[in-house]
């Protein structure tokens, strides 16, 4: 159930990279600086064509992501912002993050960014085995990791993300563990882990499919993540999702949106938004997205309504990858349905199992079952 | 000229693939009995099944119209199955008719169906006209063929017509031969009626419809019958011909074959082998009929979703209506809940109404392990006939077990000989002849444990052979035998829907092979499951699925919302479609896939 009395959150995509990573299958355009401009200008038609529909609305995130948002030339995301604050009504203090990549992260590009006000910054550093890296089709130095962790350092920005990779093939406990321990050491706040995902239609899959790389073993997958889960415990993080880690304060506002069913609108291609029960989804194309700005047509090409039974499914669905886990009570309140009872064998049998547990009000998966939570949530449904 | 004397009635046998369905499709193109922009392939094969895999399981009519000599004459076409399963189906159409055409293909020659159908036919009193077919083909060898038609058969094959059903060549050879050689009916209009039903069906419009060759007398809309085995009498709303859609004529006369539908609710009322007259003018005696299929393979058939039991029930009777040769009485299994025991002609049979089930009742079932009749003798010297494993009385209380036996005929050319024998030696075959049949072929007779038989045994010899060899069988009564139960356990578990009954030399092979391929067939859980084959409290074999290590979605961000939710209602509809036995939860096709196994 969304509510709309919370502050939502907003999103933006930026399509461009210097070049597609094998296992990536966002959408990402590499484009020179003519297209960037013709970007940004139908941001700004999207955004003016929007803005007077959530003349109401609050909003206290916004969230920079991509493609690679570090790529567009200087002077873009400031505009951005400064397009954002006068479009839309933010709270005081809100959560702006960006995600860079080290190879296009420069010192000039984050002044602009802190400027813009700017508090969060995500980067992708994924694994710190260039070698890995390059045969998984992502180009990006050790020196480049070194440069940007030290303008962050040098100015004391105080809240960094990094997204870390599991199960690249080729990539063994030890080179993970490094990454993780670089991180710690360079006052990460939060750290994303991300077990590789083999998506259709990408590079990644295809070499797999042609038996060119071996993937990592789900055995090995669980060992490193259980390495890396004790790792970060040791050093002060707690896990707050399956995939997410963070210090004490520094959980991300505009993630925690996606998964507790708050409303977000997200602009520019394949952007999506959740709009009082509705999700948006705007073009895939970045060439159908400019001429429908130009020609002042929405972005969107499909909705969809969540349905109550589809809520619900979602609600158990994202809440049980958090460690919080579903309050019971607000499921209760807003399916009229008593988990307790609705599920009582397949409850009892998990609790049996120590797959679950309840504590004050709230189900959730066990620590050591987050890795298997989709069995455990198909079981809930 | 007699009314009679321009009407044809014949089939047309064949072994499986060697063209008798195409050639039926020709003469009905080539009398204009269906235009050839109609034409969809094999049209007699009116199921999709029979379509896709090529093979005609239900036989079919089809009244030609052919002007040969300047006379227009009735040709009444009954097309039969080929396959072995389906033998009872051919001996019931031979009965309608006087003649049949005997397909052979030039590539391939005289093959075990081929003279199995070909002996049923002789048997039936027909006259039988050859055709070689497939002479287009590079491999043809049409002398050879007719000189092994006259070898093997015994039939003159001088004036055989040479045809390719594929491409139309010398179709009309065959018409004419029909004409010349098939003797007309000899039945009295005058007569009362006498018509015999060779099949019957359920159309939703016109209730249970029978299909009739009438031998006597005549039979038209108005006319009281009466159905001589189940004394039952009815009005005829409707008679016509297949043209090979139904059409109506308002009358059948002797010597006709055609349809007589009478508002009848059930097809049991219109039994296949019955005799119909009139009830104000009947005749004395009905005719011989048709002995009862019996069936040779049995397996359970049980709803996957529970509910159902009372939807799967009605759509055996209605594939009973249609298919008389089904056998099917309730059964209750401690794994699978409420459910049919089964009876088919073979497993190909099994298959296809399995397959029926599915497709035409859109019921998901779950089928075990097929089994042959079993005969038990207790040590008091009671007897039982155990079809389901699970009625095999303990070890302990047997004194004598036998088990059903087949005389199978298998045609090879010889450089398979070798691996046939082989395979017939493992399968516990029991070696009486050896035939040449030609300098390249033999044939060899075996007698063979029908249990042998019923799983894998036609795939495999096919696979031997390169598709060369073909094979017959008929069923050859019982013989001693000393047969074990086998038992599956699933994490500690018995499912007896998984237990067979083996002879006990094949006991440890096949409980190895079958926990291997569960293994295979059971996803993963989240806990460690062994699979153990038992024999009487002895385990024999064992396999272990290890508990699943990963199952988690990476990333779940605003756009990943809806395809991870789908990905997970899928992985919940999945978990649907299993069976719950105790903790661990089989697909459906842990029990089909056991049919399969390589041992």
């Amino acid at each position: 159930m969304s509510e709309n009395n919370k502050s939502m959150g907003l999103y933006i995509h930026i399509p461009f990279c210097n070049k597609k990573c094998d296992y990536c299958d966002f959408v990402s355009y590499s484009m020179d600086r003519k297209a960037q401009q013709l970007y940004l200008d139908g941001l700004f038609t999207e955004i003016d064509m929007l803005k007077n529909q959530y003349i109401d609305k609050t909003f206290d995130s916004i969230f920079i992501g991509g493609g690679t948002p570090s790529i567009v030339y200087e002077g873009f995301i400031a505009s951005l912002a400064r397009k954002l604050y006068s479009s839309f009504h933010f709270k005081d203090k809100i959560e702006f993050t960006i995600e860079v990549n080290p190879s296009s992260f420069t010192k000039e590009k984050f002044f602009e960014y802190v400027e813009s006000g700017v508090n969060r910054i995500s980067v992708g550093v994924q694994c710190l085995d260039s070698k890995l890296l390059a045969n998984n089709g992502r180009i990006q130095s050790m020196e480049n990791i070194k440069d940007t962790f030290k303008i962050l350092k040098n100015s004391e920005f105080p809240n960094v993300n990094s997204d870390v990779m599991i199960g690249l093939p080729g990539q063994d406990a030890g080179s993970v563990l490094k990454t993780v321990k670089f991180l710690i050491k360079h006052n990460v706040k939060h750290i994303s882990t991300y077990s590789l995902q083999l998506e259709k239609h990408t590079m990644l899959y295809d070499k797999l499919r042609r038996g060119k790389i071996k993937p990592v073993s789900e055995k090995v997958m669980l060992s490193i993540y259980n390495k890396v889960y004790k790792l970060l415990t040791r050093h002060g993080f707690h896990r707050y999702e399956v995939s997410n880690f963070a210090k004490p304060g520094f959980e991300c506002r505009h993630n925690k949106k996606y998964w507790d069913g708050t409303d977000y609108l997200g602009l520019g291609v394949s952007a999506h938004s959740f709009i009082d029960g509705y999700r948006y989804y705007n073009t895939k194309r970045l060439d159908t997205y400019i001429d429908h700005m130009k020609e002042g047509k929405s972005a969107v090409y499909s909705r969809e309504y969540v349905s109550i039974a589809e809520s619900r499914t979602e609600r158990i669905m994202l809440s049980l990858r958090t460690t919080v886990g579903l309050d019971l009570s607000q499921f209760m309140t807003d399916f009229n349905e008593d988990l307790l009872r609705s599920k009582a064998e397949q409850i009892k049998k998990l609790k049996d199992m120590k797959m679950i547990e309840i504590v004050d009000g709230f189900l959730r998966i066990t620590k050591d079952y987050f890795y298997v939570s989709n069995s455990i949530i198909v079981e809930l449904l | 000229m007699e009314r009679q004397d321009k009407i044809r009635n014949f089939c047309i046998v064949a072994h499986i693939d060697h063209g008798k369905s195409t050639l039926a499709d020709r003469l009905m193109e080539y009398t204009g009995t269906v235009a050839k922009r109609d034409m969809e392939e094999q049209l007699l094969d009116s199921m999709d099944i029979e379509r896709e895999r090529g093979i005609t399981i239900k036989l079919t009519p089809a009244t030609m119209k052919y002007e040969y000599n300047g006379e227009e004459y009735t040709l009444n076409l009954i097309d039969t199955p080929g396959h072995v399963d389906f033998s009872y189906e051919v001996s019931r159409s031979l009965h309608a008719c006087e003649g049949a055409i005997l397909v052979v293909d030039a590539s391939q020659g005289v093959q075990a169906q081929t003279l199995a159908n070909v002996y049923l036919a002789l048997d039936a009193n027909l006259e039988i006209i050859p055709v070689v077919n497939k002479v287009d083909l590079p491999s043809a060898d049409i002398a050879g063929t007719k000189k092994e038609i006259e070898d093997i058969i015994g039939i003159p094959c001088d004036e055989a017509c040479e045809i390719s059903a594929k491409t139309g060549l010398n179709i009309q050879s065959v018409l004419d031969a029909v004409v010349k050689y098939v003797p007309s009916p000899k039945g009295k209009t005058d007569a009362p009626l006498k018509a015999l039903i060779f099949d019957s069906y359920y159309d939703s419009y016109k209730g249970a419809v029978s299909m009739v060759r009438i031998f006597d007398g005549e039979v038209k809309v108005g006319d009281e019958i009466l159905f001589m085995q189940t004394n039952k009498s009815f009005t005829v709303t409707e008679v016509g011909v297949y043209k090979p859609q139904a059409v109506e004529t308002g009358k059948l006369s002797a010597g006709d074959v055609g349809y007589i539908a009478a508002s009848i609710k059930t097809v049991s009322d219109t039994k296949v082998g019955d005799t119909i007259t009139l009830k104000n003018n009947p005749i004395d005696k009905a005719l011989d009929g048709y002995k009862e299929a019996t069936s040779v393979v049995f397996c359970g058939i049980f709803p996957l979703d529970g509910d159902k039991y009372q939807e799967l029930n009605d759509a055996l009777e209605k594939l009973k209506l249609n298919d008389a040769s089904i056998h099917f009485q309730k059964e209750t299994s401690l794994a699978l809940g409420h459910g049919f025991r089964c009876g088919f002609l073979g497993l190909l049979h099994m298959e296809i109404i399995t397959e029926r089930l599915e497709r035409e009742f859109n019921l998901d079932i779950i089928t075990t392990a097929p089994s042959v009749e079993y005969k038990i003798w207790d040590k008091k010297g009671k007897e039982y006939d155990v079809t389901n494993p699970t009625e095999m009385p303990p070890i302990a209380n047997i004194d004598k077990m036998e088990e059903p036996v087949v005389k199978m005929e298998i045609i090879t050319p010889k450089d398979y000989l070798g691996g046939i024998m082989d395979l017939c030696a493992d399968r516990r075959g029991m070696y009486h002849d050896m035939q040449y049949i030609d300098a390249n072929r033999t044939k060899l007779i075996y007698t063979m444990p029908l249990n042998e038989i019923v799983y894998d045994f036609f795939d495999k010899i096919k696979s031997i052979s390169k598709g060369y060899a073909s094979m017959d069988y008929e069923l050859a009564g019982y013989q001693e035998s000393e047969l074990v139960k086998l038992d599956i356990l699933l994490n500690g578990e018995i499912c007896d829907a998984l237990s067979i009954i083996v002879h006990k030399d094949k006991a440890y092979p096949r409980g190895r092979a079958l926990c291997e391929r569960l293994k295979t067939v059971i996803p993963r859980h989240l806990f460690e499951i062994p699979i153990q084959a038992v024999i009487g409290g002895k385990v024999i074999a064992r396999e272990t699925i290890s508990a699943m290590r990963k199952d988690v979605l990476a990333k779940c961000y605003g756009g990943d919302v809806t395809r991870k939710r789908k990905l997970l209602e899928k992985q919940k509809e999945g978990k649907k479609r299993m069976r719950r036995l105790g903790s661990v939860e089989l697909p459906s096709e842990a029990f089909v896939t056991i049919l399969k196994l390589d041992d």
